[in-house]
């Protein structure tokens, strides 16, 4: 049996809401099942903000979550009560039975739990006293209950919770003691087995290890692979993570993290590091991002390789900060001032963020420019089972080194070669003693804006990096679906990708003939790969979680056949649904057709 | 829930049996801006308890024995708050309160919490060992323990059991009944009807072991490893051996979440015939009221599926206006039939 | 007064060419206007490079933008003409890649203290080992003569042309208070006095601030003058005690005469010295520092 089951776990910041997801994601990776997930904390640092652990366990890949949740688990029923509807016909709703205060009419889930729903009231405040004589542990309860339900083996959770405490001994055997409770009470409860799980389907390579492990995390993963030398951040979110994780396995490996004074001085030194021939990077959202326009054109006039991971988010200015939304587009493509051409990538899974993450460094060092890889707010946090190889995807080193220098001869930086790649010297090299500048400048790098010399050195900025489009082992674009013609192609990128292919999916269920395309590599563009793919559409469509439609304005401006847009800004995922409905449209096929169907 | 405006006439419906339903529906027709919710023990919808035997018959999925789906309930905007334990009504506040401390008001109130297996005070102990068959979870909890061509022992009887004997005879299971006096409760039999009763229900394959009711009654026990899984001991010394012990001792009102309401109460809700309690905005039905028979001069029960509809359908004109009394919808006698069968009006249904 | 000795062109010229400094001057020549205090700064750098024995593929200047920002183009080492206002987070960067390297930071007073002054306080708290050279000529330079956050009060500008009526910064309190570890002021007038005191902030270790007064002759004819300057400036008292940072805070009180020496030192760890202890803690391994050519590389 096909397992495919999606729990949220919904509850106020304190409950341990999010404790209770990465111990479930991680005894369920550990059983064997793919998983995706996605957390939303609150703005708030402590208090009463809203908390939801979302995981989709399945035995084949997904590609996004769900719209509707199997079962709801509630640790604070104020925050789940507004997600009461999100839980499926027959999935189960696990909630605290009784209170300790006076409520009024609907201030209990269970008033909200629609009649096709399953209500599974526990007493999980009184089963964490009973068993660790506090109320810390509801969120473990809750999660020995949900093991029970299921019938999820209790050792793989036993293992997780093992690992989740490893240095808090204490905190371990409350933990213990508390999902026993739970467990024990499913044991004694009916089950009204809606909600079923098959067997788990091994895909472990030889070798490989899988890892439960967010679109962050993966980042950090690749660029450890990558060997990053140096670091330069200020926090912000959704991307501080990936500075908090960097900051404590950097220094394990002998590299160096610095916190800056501001997202100017994070871009400012990191490109100073790539000068001195480290690999180097920093991270940020959209207003970080903003702030360093400047910096990243001198990265690209300069011709210094940087890496800047960028997590979007719900914008302009402050915007909705823990709200994904993919409207930076623009912004990492085309900002800053100048023709300054970059490289941006953009991952669509947690996979894709590893390899984005080592890969990005290859890149910079091999063409000589800052590549930003974007990601939003919604991959960052997602969590995905991940495939790591046994050995690193990744080129150690991609720098193109200067010969030895003749007698009398002056070392030129920028070279105008066949490529348009100059050699690059690094300080410390013996005879490379060189300025690099801001300023239009010559092959030497001395300043100069004689007409020609610009033209010249602009062509090559922009030209160079079409290699990148040739870059070895890196998926710059991939077709999904159906092969040849087809009535309908969705093109996308970043998380939302995620969401296109589970309705391309759905939709050649339905009979319609379809294909999804990722784009990774924004800048440049991969017009050809693209293109080709368009001209076997009859129609082609471009979801995106921004109004202006900014993926569709860069694909338009490099394919002029026209596309339909789907463009939302709910501050979340993009509903399948959504998406599968335009199809519908797009193939002919009206609600009325498809019903007949 | 709490679709309709505050403004809106909130009519509260405990139970969700035939008779709570039928009274929800009927409050629906009657008065369609007001606000029907319904509190019910079960988790599940309204659903066929007449039909749970049909367990033994294949149907284990608890949508096969729902009444309507769930579209139902949101197309007639009724609510359905199910797992919900009344702890408390307060008839003057008009306020019920749930075990959770949640406050309901409601503008009228109709009990139908019916009544569950009652239990005699000398098997009390043994209640670990025994079965129940009053819900859908207790029926599927019985039928995984009982094996195929398993043995049930019915102490006791009452014609919820005896359905259920039918039905396990049908299916190739051994029924063993320890009869006694709740044999064909609710129906009153005398002494002189009973011996041919008792002989057609041995015909259609129950043995009956007459006269070791409760009193007869040692003790119950879990079988030996291998063995079967329960012992039933008879104080003279003799004993039984089954896969499931099943009590049917008849039903008692569940009617304790009224204590505290100041509605008069004997064994059940006293109602007049026109199915209101003691307190104008409080009415009840099905199981769980005992209603005044002018005939009788007596408060007293009456039983079966159509009579518990009708009591609920009473009920919720009676709420809209009406002051129709009750009158009985079906006869209450037992029959043995040309066949040879036993037939009792209260296992006909719909 | 003794001999007058007469110097001979041929005579200066061979002495220059032996002692290396040559080596450390590029081909390229200043843009600087005729009489700017700045070639005495780019002389007396090439010097102390040359007097340190530092190999020129070995130093690294950083410059942000301005008349002074020019700077990495005269000198035969890596430079790196960044942004207006980031010599100091670049030079950072650089530093933290490869402890090796010899990192001079340059610019002038607007680069420093209007546009980049968010970065000063950082870089000295965290004592980079960097040495930065701030000239001060109290004027936008390059853009032709407007206010800088270190011109006079009542200085007339074509961007304030009734006047300058904000009041300067004072540098060297600030740097003393950012917990800079080397502080000290030269005058572009006293080149000999310059060339030691940047070897002194060079062979620092951490993070040295030299301000450098000059003069812009082309658009201050009346505040910041060599004349001006060559009156007010005066030496810090014999008995200063380059360890009190207190008595560093008072002489830099003193704008209206400036002191020149060194107004305080210590030795404390650097931001390297620090990152290191943090691989320590981690149980990482540190690269070696001698070594560290051309960069350091982390272990993968």
């Amino acid at each position: 049996m096909a397992t495919d089951i999606q729990i949220s776990i919904v509850g106020s910041a304190g409950d341990g809401t999010i404790a209770a997801g990465e111990i479930l994601r991680s005894a369920l990776a550990g059983m064997g099942y793919k998983v995706i997930s996605f957390d939303v904390y609150p703005p708030e640092i402590r208090g009463f903000g809203k908390c939801i652990a979302r995981m989709r366990i399945t035995t084949e890949q997904a590609y996004s979550l769900k719209n509707k949740s199997d079962v709801l688990i509630s640790l604070d029923d104020s925050h789940a009560i507004p997600h009461a509807g999100e839980v499926r016909e027959c999935g189960a709703v696990i909630y605290e039975r009784g209170s300790i205060v006076q409520l009024p009419e609907g201030g209990h889930i269970s008033a909200h739990i629609g009649p096709g729903q399953l209500p599974y009231p526990v007493p999980i405040r009184e089963l964490s006293e009973k068993s660790t004589g506090a109320n810390r542990s509801r969120n473990i309860v809750v999660l020995g209950f949900l093991a029970g339900l299921l019938s999820l083996p209790a050792e793989a959770f036993r293992k997780a919770i093992g690992r989740k405490f490893k240095s808090k001994a204490a905190a371990a055997e409350a933990s213990e003691a508390a999902f026993k409770a739970g467990l024990d009470l499913a044991a004694q409860t009916f089950k009204l087995d809606d909600v079923m799980f098959g067997p788990p389907v091994s895909t472990v390579v030889a070798g490989a290890t899988v890892e439960m492990i967010n679109g962050n995390a993966a980042v950090v993963r690749g660029a450890l692979d990558a060997g990053i030398d140096t670091f330069f951040g200020y926090p912000i979110t959704p991307a501080t993570s990936i500075m908090e994780r960097l900051a404590s396995e950097m220094p394990k490996r002998g590299a160096r993290l610095l916190q800056t004074e501001d997202e100017i001085s994070a871009i400012s030194a990191t490109i100073g590091a790539g000068f001195a021939g480290a690999r180097a990077a920093t991270s940020t959202s959209g207003p970080g991002l903003a702030l360093m326009a400047e910096m990243l054109g001198l990265g690209v006039i300069a011709e210094v390789p940087s890496v800047v991971f960028v997590s979007q988010r719900g914008g302009p200015s402050t915007g909705m900060p823990t709200k994904t939304e993919q409207s930076d587009l623009h912004m990492a493509v085309y900002g800053g001032h100048g023709d300054a051409p970059r490289i941006v990538i953009a991952p669509t899974n947690v996979d894709g963020c590893y390899r984005c993450g080592g890969k990005a460094f290859e890149m910079a060092e091999a063409y000589q420019t800052p590549v930003i890889v974007l990601l939003d707010l919604y991959l960052s946090n997602r969590y995905e089972t991940v495939v790591f190889p046994s050995r690193p995807p990744f080129e150690a080193d991609c720098n193109r080194k200067p010969g030895k220098l003749q007698a009398g001869e002056q070392y030129k930086r920028f070279a105008l070669t066949g490529d348009l790649i100059s050699p690059r010297a690094i300080p410390g090299e013996k005879g490379g003693m060189h300025v690099i500048t801001g300023l239009e400048h010559n092959e030497l790098g001395r300043p100069n804006d004689q007409a020609q010399m610009h033209e010249a050195m602009s062509r090559k900025r922009h030209e160079k990096l079409k290699a990148a489009l040739r870059h070895p082992d890196f998926t710059h674009y991939k077709r999904f679906g159906d092969e040849g013609q087809v009535d309908v192609g969705l093109i996308s990128w970043g998380s939302t990708f995620g969401e296109c292919l589970e309705a391309m999916y759905k939709a050649r269920g339905e009979g319609i003939r379809c294909a999804a395309m990722k784009v990774v590599m924004l800048s440049p563009f991969p017009t050809h790969g693209v293109a080709a793919f368009m001209n076997d559409c009859k129609q082609v469509l471009v979801p995106e979680l921004n109004y202006q439609g900014q993926f569709a304005n860069l694909l338009q401006a490099h394919v002029a056949k026209p596309v339909t847009r789907l463009n939302r800004v709910p501050g979340e995922p993009m509903k399948v649904e959504d998406i599968l409905e335009e199809i519908r449209r797009l193939a002919g096929r009206g609600k009325t057709a498809q019903k007949a169907a | 829930m709490a679709e309709t405006a505050k403004s809106a006439r909130h009519h509260v419906v405990v139970g969700s049996g035939v008779a709570g339903f039928q009274a929800a529906e009927t409050l629906r027709e009657r008065d369609p801006d007001s606000r029907i919710t319904i509190l019910t023990l079960s988790r599940l919808l309204f659903y066929k308890r007449y039909d749970l035997p049909k367990v033994f018959r294949g149907s284990r999925d608890w949508r096969e024995f729902l009444v309507h789906p769930a579209e139902f309930y949101r197309d007639r905007r009724i609510g359905m708050r199910r797992a919900s334990h009344v702890a408390n009504v307060d008839s003057r506040r008009k306020v019920i309160t749930l075990d959770h401390k949640e406050e309901i008001r409601f503008d009228t109130l109709l009990v139908a919490s019916g009544g569950r297996a009652y239990l005699p005070e000398e098997l009390a102990e043994f209640r670990p060992l025994m079965h129940n068959f009053g819900s859908y979870e207790d029926a599927i909890t019985m039928a995984k323990a009982l094996p195929e061509r398993g043995h049930a022992i019915m102490l006791g009887g009452d014609m919820i059991g005896l359905d259920l004997a039918r039905t396990l005879i049908d299916t190739q299971h051994r029924v063993t009944l320890v009869a006694g006096p709740h044999t064909f409760w609710p129906h009153e039999v005398g002494e002189s009807e009973r011996p041919a009763l008792v002989a057609t229900l041995e015909k259609m394959g129950i043995e009956v072991i007459e006269g070791a009711d409760t009193g007869g009654i040692a003790s119950i026990e879990q079988g030996a490893r291998g063995f079967s899984a329960r012992r039933v001991l008879f104080k003279d010394g003799t004993e039984i051996a089954g896969d499931v012990v099943m009590p049917f001792f008849g039903l008692m009102p569940s009617v304790e979440f009224m204590l505290g309401s100041g509605v008069d109460i004997e064994r059940g809700l006293l109602v007049s015939p026109g199915l209101r309690t003691t307190d104008e905005s409080i009415y009840a039905a099905g199981d769980v009221c005992q209603i005044w028979s002018d005939a009788e001069r007596r408060y007293r029960f009456y039983y079966g599926w159509k009579n518990v509809r009708a009591m609920g359908d009473l009920a919720a004109r009676n709420i809209t206006g009406s002051s129709d009394p009750w009158v009985p919808a079906q006869d209450e006698k037992l029959h043995i039939s040309g066949d040879g069968r036993i037939q009792s009006p209260f296992w006909e249904y719909e | 007064m003794g001999d007058i000795k007469p110097v001979y062109l041929e005579e200066k010229l061979r002495e220059v060419e032996e002692s290396g400094r040559l080596d450390y001057r590029s081909k390229t020549l200043p843009t600087w206007c005729p009489g700017c205090g700045y070639f005495s700064i780019v002389e007396a750098v090439a010097a102390s490079l040359c007097e340190l024995n530092i190999p020129n593929e070995n130093a690294v200047m950083v410059s942000g933008i301005g008349c002074s920002s020019r700077f990495p183009f005269f000198v035969n080492t890596y430079g790196f003409h960044t942004l207006h206002g980031r010599a100091l987070p670049v030079a950072t960067g650089v530093k933290t890649a490869n402890d090796a390297l010899t990192v001079v930071a340059v610019g002038g007073d607007g680069d420093g203290f209007a546009i980049g002054g968010g970065h000063v306080p950082h870089a000295a708290r965290r004592n980079v080992d960097i040495t930065y050279l701030l000239f001060d000529n109290g004027i936008y330079g390059l853009t032709k003569g407007q206010t800088s956050p270190t011109s006079a009060i009542g200085f007339r500008t074509p961007t304030s042309p009734y006047d300058n009526p904000d009041r300067p910064l004072n540098p060297l309190m600030m740097l003393l208070s950012y917990g800079a570890s080397w502080v000290g002021q030269a005058y572009a007038g006293r080149p000999d006095h310059l060339h030691k005191m940047i070897t002194q902030a060079m062979s620092h270790r951490g993070f040295s601030y030299l301000h450098i007064l000059s003069p812009c002759v082309t658009f201050d004819k009346t505040h910041r003058t060599y004349s001006n300057l060559g009156v007010q400036v005066r030496d810090l008292p014999a008995d200063h005690d380059p360890s009190d940072r207190l008595a560093a805070l008072r002489e830099a009180m003193h704008d209206e005469t400036p002191a020149l020496g060194l107004y305080f030192r210590e030795e404390r760890p650097t931001l390297g010295d620090a990152l290191d202890g943090l691989v320590e803690k981690a149980g990482g391994e540190v690269a070696a520092k001698a070594t560290a050519k051309p960069a350091r590389k982390a272990r993968r």
